[in-house]
């Protein structure tokens, strides 16, 4: 917008653009001085909560500086839970971000652990090259219904990415040259991760890239217009977002960081079969994002990392509580244990506690870097909504 | 301040060449032509119904019209979508307002310079220092309009709960964002009174001024559009019923007879 | 292809299809209900038979109760679930958005499989008794000289009932009433509908159906938690929406279609692809989705 004359006026305002106006605008206020900060015992206390959970993260599971030997079962375990996270926070993009349901996540999931397995063991490649290529045959997947999904829209949409995972399941998975029929298709951890131990610092790795990658594409512009276009995708468009562009980019995003876990899931097992990867699979992605509490990556973290070790036994084991509830009457064995604890959960989080995990997240991260420890309210409910219905 | 002369050598921004659309068995909108001029302010008026709104949606680019062109500084844009249209410099309100409403005020203003921010969405996840740069100009940029519409205390506040008059004001803050050559407003006015309808013309005066803006707007608030409105259409029933100079329109006979019964906040209506 | 199918396996594999297809019809119907009346897709609409499958399986097995009672009682705890869903989670979510309570309803399913799970630990496979169980009652009738059995024809019979019922039903007051709430909720509440009663019925009416359909597939077959979400319900969708997801005749109909089609896939033809009846529902489901997604048999467009 440039200046220009013009004569018919007699007393005119003098015309800026709107860069002048910034420069000419006085600072903006600081921030209204928060109130007093904790006290030095309070951050000693912060401190000391944050080692404990820095340590039970990255050093307990292997053994590292540990006063409690874990075997190498265990971090295996804890590993699935770590690439669990990977999972969640890939649903997430969709059921969180963009607003869409997707019934059949666990195919995306299944075909990256096929790929990655095949590229290392058929093509001979490295596991990173292997891990890349998942990514990117995950990413095209999801782009795929990206773009369906602009033409089927909510519920029915949420029908089309069912029929899609279980007719993955019924087809692909049944094609014996890429997936090695019943006795599955081998993976071999890459050099240097071989142990259990190390493979799991591997995943936190990739978690913490996936995290990364997270936090830096919802805090710019393409986030941004994200979240504009899962509210209100009209006013989205006169501002200049492409909603269908950005809406296939988020599933690829998605698809992406969905094939990057099934990689990691495939060289965790060292064997990949198709059985495993069902609807009911789904279904527990499902459960676990929402759980987590949507748009929180901490809390979807939490989320996913809970039901995993849920649902391999290892929490119970970790809580000592396992032969407790596996008594009659109760007879709670650890393996029905999560099939019931699981759905309630779900329908507490859903009815109840909307922010699910990540109300306890925000609450224990805001006090850690020095805030009140004060429950945080959910201020809305578990949107998941598809308003381009 | 006095209407600027319709000179001949200004250039027509918009204008729309009989802009027919129908829904299943209703003509909404009927050979409806339009011609709005750089810097001039053009009101749309009508009873409910009339297809105001449907036609900003077909110049705006949600519909696409069964009959007409819609040209932009001469430039077809008849399909072009929403977005592109945006790029072009159109910017529009709804009636319902349109913002975000479970974002904050802030980030709604630095989600409308969408076009503005020029680091591709792949760079902005890697992080270059660039994309920071840019960044921190965007949340400087939407301030600094929150400023101007007296609504910066509420840059970290969600949208959502705001009182109507302000979710208004913001809209409007969230348009300027964009950068528009033309702004398309369709109720700016809606549920304010006499003297809040009064600062609203005022304010999109000044803003006409300071930006360098042409502004189509429709409005029940006859008094408003015909004071600050260089030229005036009234629809009735997809038709285009008159056009000219405000005074004149208001006090066609058709145009009086369309309002005649309607709820229009006018109290001021003149008889022939 | 050689169409080498004798008229016999074909006869016979149609009125398995037309049978399987009741049952789809049955489920599909009190999925459209739901719909009609909530928003939703059902996802616990399988659940409410399996569980009709154990509470009438516990009135036998435990209680020794006489055949009948005993179904009386599977339908009955269907009727429960319905009831407690649509009071526990289907009200508070009233103004949730749909695939929010589509997430919900999935909880429900997964909840009744996990404690159905928890209770049979340690035998998951059971028995189910047919309704009429002598042997010479297995191969009664015989249409194009296939042999049906009493358990297939009472399960059509049911179905023409159900559809009878529902006919009237939908011409009563109340059954209007419950027409006029999914429509209008507003408008119905302003005439005196309460719209909270209208979800109660509808749900226990699909709880009712979907009860039915439970009891009716388990007859004479093994039966294990999830049974019926696992094998009905996702044919059960594809039949309401082929059926057009707001037309009950539809969904009748569309039930019997994909019972045919699936049962076509299982031709000796079509052998050789793995999964034939299987995926072909699922190509039916993608293809009206896709193409047609307002269904075969809506009138509006």
């Amino acid at each position: 917008m440039a200046v220009q004359d013009r004569d018919s006026d007699e007393d005119r305002t003098e015309v800026l653009t709107l860069d002048e106006l910034i420069a000419t605008t006085t600072d903006p206020e600081p921030a209204p001085a928060e109130p007093s900060g904790p006290t030095p015992g309070g951050w000693v206390a912060r401190v000391a909560v944050g080692l404990v959970l820095a340590w039970a993260v990255l050093c307990y599971p292997t053994n590292v500086l540990s006063p409690f030997t874990v075997g190498g079962v265990e971090a295996n375990a804890v590993s699935e839970a770590v690439i669990f996270a990977v999972i969640g926070l890939s649903l997430n993009v969709l059921i969180g971000y963009v607003g869409t349901i997707s019934l059949g996540h666990q195919a995306f999931v299944g075909i990256g652990a096929f790929t990655s397995a095949y590229v290392v063991t058929e093509m001979g490649q490295e596991f990173f090259i292997a891990a890349l290529v998942a990514s990117l045959v995950g990413a095209a997947q999801a782009a795929l219904l990206g773009a369906v999904s602009l033409r089927v829209t909510g519920l029915y949409f949420g029908l089309i990415t069912l029929s899609y995972g279980i007719m993955t399941q019924e087809s692909i998975f049944q094609i014996e040259s890429l997936t090695g029929g019943t006795a599955g298709q081998a993976a071999p951890r890459p050099l240097g991760f071989e142990s259990d131990f190390r493979y799991y610092y591997l995943c936190l790795l990739v978690l913490a890239l996936v995290v990364f990658i997270d936090w830096r594409l919802m805090a710019t512009k393409g986030g941004r217009a994200l979240l504009a276009l899962r509210e209100n995708p009209r006013v989205a468009a006169t501002w200049g977002i492409n909603v269908k562009a950005y809406t296939v980019l988020a599933f690829a995003v998605s698809g992406l960081f969905a094939g990057l876990g099934g990689a990691l899931l495939a060289h965790r097992d060292l064997n990949v079969v198709a059985n495993p990867f069902d609807f009911r699979l789904a279904l527990v992605f499902i459960m676990m994002t929402v759980i987590g509490g949507l748009r929180n990556r901490a809390g979807v973290v939490a989320g996913a990392a809970f039901f995993a070790l849920l649902r391999n036994g290892e929490l119970l084991e970790l809580l000592r509580v396992a032969d407790v509830f596996a008594k009659p009457p109760i007879s709670l064995t650890a393996e029905v244990m999560p099939l019931v604890l699981g759905p309630v959960l779900l329908l507490l989080t859903i009815t109840l506690f909307p922010g699910g995990f990540g109300q306890l997240t925000s609450t224990v991260g805001r006090w850690l870097r020095g805030g009140p420890f004060r429950f945080v309210k959910a201020d809305k409910e578990v949107q998941i909504t598809d308003v381009r219905a | 301040m006095s209407a600027p002369d319709l000179q001949p050598e200004r250039t027509t921004l918009l204008e729309t060449d009989g802009i027919s659309i129908r829904f299943g068995g209703v003509q909404a909108l009927n050979d409806v032509n339009l011609r709005v001029d750089e810097w001039e302010i053009v009101g749309i008026i009508g009873p409910n119904g009339a297809g105001k709104t449907t036609l900003f949606n077909c110049i705006t680019g949600f519909y696409a019209p069964t009959a007409g062109r819609v040209r932009y500084r001469g430039q077809d844009v008849t399909d072009l979508p929403v977005h592109k249209r945006a790029n072009l410099g159109m910017g529009r309100t709804f009636q319902n307002v349109g913002l975000v409403k479970g974002s904050t005020a802030g980030e709604n203003l630095k989600t409308a310079q969408h076009l503005e921010v020029d680091y591709d969405p792949l760079a902005g996840i890697f992080g270059s220092p660039r994309t920071f740069d840019v960044e921190r100009h965007t949340t400087d940029r939407a301030r600094a309009i929150l400023d101007l519409m007296g609504l910066a205390h509420l840059e970290h506040t969600r949208v959502q709960g705001l009182p109507y008059g302000v979710l208004k004001r913001l809209e409007l803050a969230a348009v300027l964002a964009t950068d528009p050559d033309i702004l398309l407003l369709d109720e700016p006015g809606s549920g304010m009174g006499p003297e809040e309808a009064e600062e609203l013309g005022d304010l999109l005066l000044q803003l006409r001024e300071e930006f360098e803006l042409t502004i189509v707007m429709i409005d029940h608030h006859v008094p408003l559009v015909t004071r600050i409105s260089d030229y005036v259409y009234c629809l009735n029933f997809g038709e285009v019923l008159a056009e000219g100079l405000p005074d004149d329109v208001r006090r066609h006979p058709e145009v009086v007879r369309a309002y005649l019964g309607d709820e229009a906040t006018d109290d001021s209506e003149e008889v022939a | 292809m050689v169409l080498a199918i004798s008229l016999s396996e074909l006869s016979r594999v149609l009125v398995l299809g037309i049978v399987n297809g009741a049952i789809y019809s049955l489920i599909a119907i009190g999925l459209v209900l739901v719909y009609k009346a909530s928003g939703v897709f059902n996802f616990a609409q399988g659940e409410f038979g399996t569980v009709a499958i154990y509470g009438a399986y516990a009135a036998f097995s435990m209680f020794h109760l006489p055949y009948g009672i005993g179904l009386v009682v599977g339908l009955a705890a269907a009727l429960a679930m319905g009831l407690l869903t649509e009071r526990f989670v289907i009200r508070p979510l009233f103004d949730a958005p749909r695939v929010t309570l589509l997430v919900a309803t999935a909880g429900v399913a997964l909840l009744a499989i996990g404690v159905e799970f928890w209770r049979t630990a340690n035998n998951p496979l059971r028995f189910f008794d047919a309704i009429v169980n002598s042997p010479s009652s297995l191969d009664r009738v015989s249409p194009f000289g296939v042999a049906v059995s009493d358990q297939r024809l009472i399960t059509l019979a049911v179905l023409a009932a159900a559809a009878v019922l529902l006919f009237l039903f939908f011409r009563s007051p109340l059954g209007l009433a419950v027409l006029a709430a999914s429509q209008e909720p507003v408008a119905s509440e302003l005439v005196g509908v309460s719209v909270r009663r209208i979800s109660t019925i509808t749900w226990g009416l699909a709880a009712l159906l979907g009860g039915a359909a439970g009891l009716l597939y388990a007859g004479g077959a093994q039966f294990s938690p999830g049974l019926i979400t696992g094998a009905v319900l996702i044919p059960g969708f594809t039949a309401a929406i082929v059926g057009g997801i707001t037309s009950l005749p539809g969904a009748a109909a569309g039930g019997i279609l994909v019972g045919v089609l699936q049962a076509l896939g299982s031709l000796s033809t079509f052998e050789s692809i793995k999964g034939a009846s299987f995926v072909s529902v699922f190509v039916v489901l993608l293809v009206v989705l896709l193409v047609r997604p307002q269904g075969l048999f809506a009138s509006r467009s």
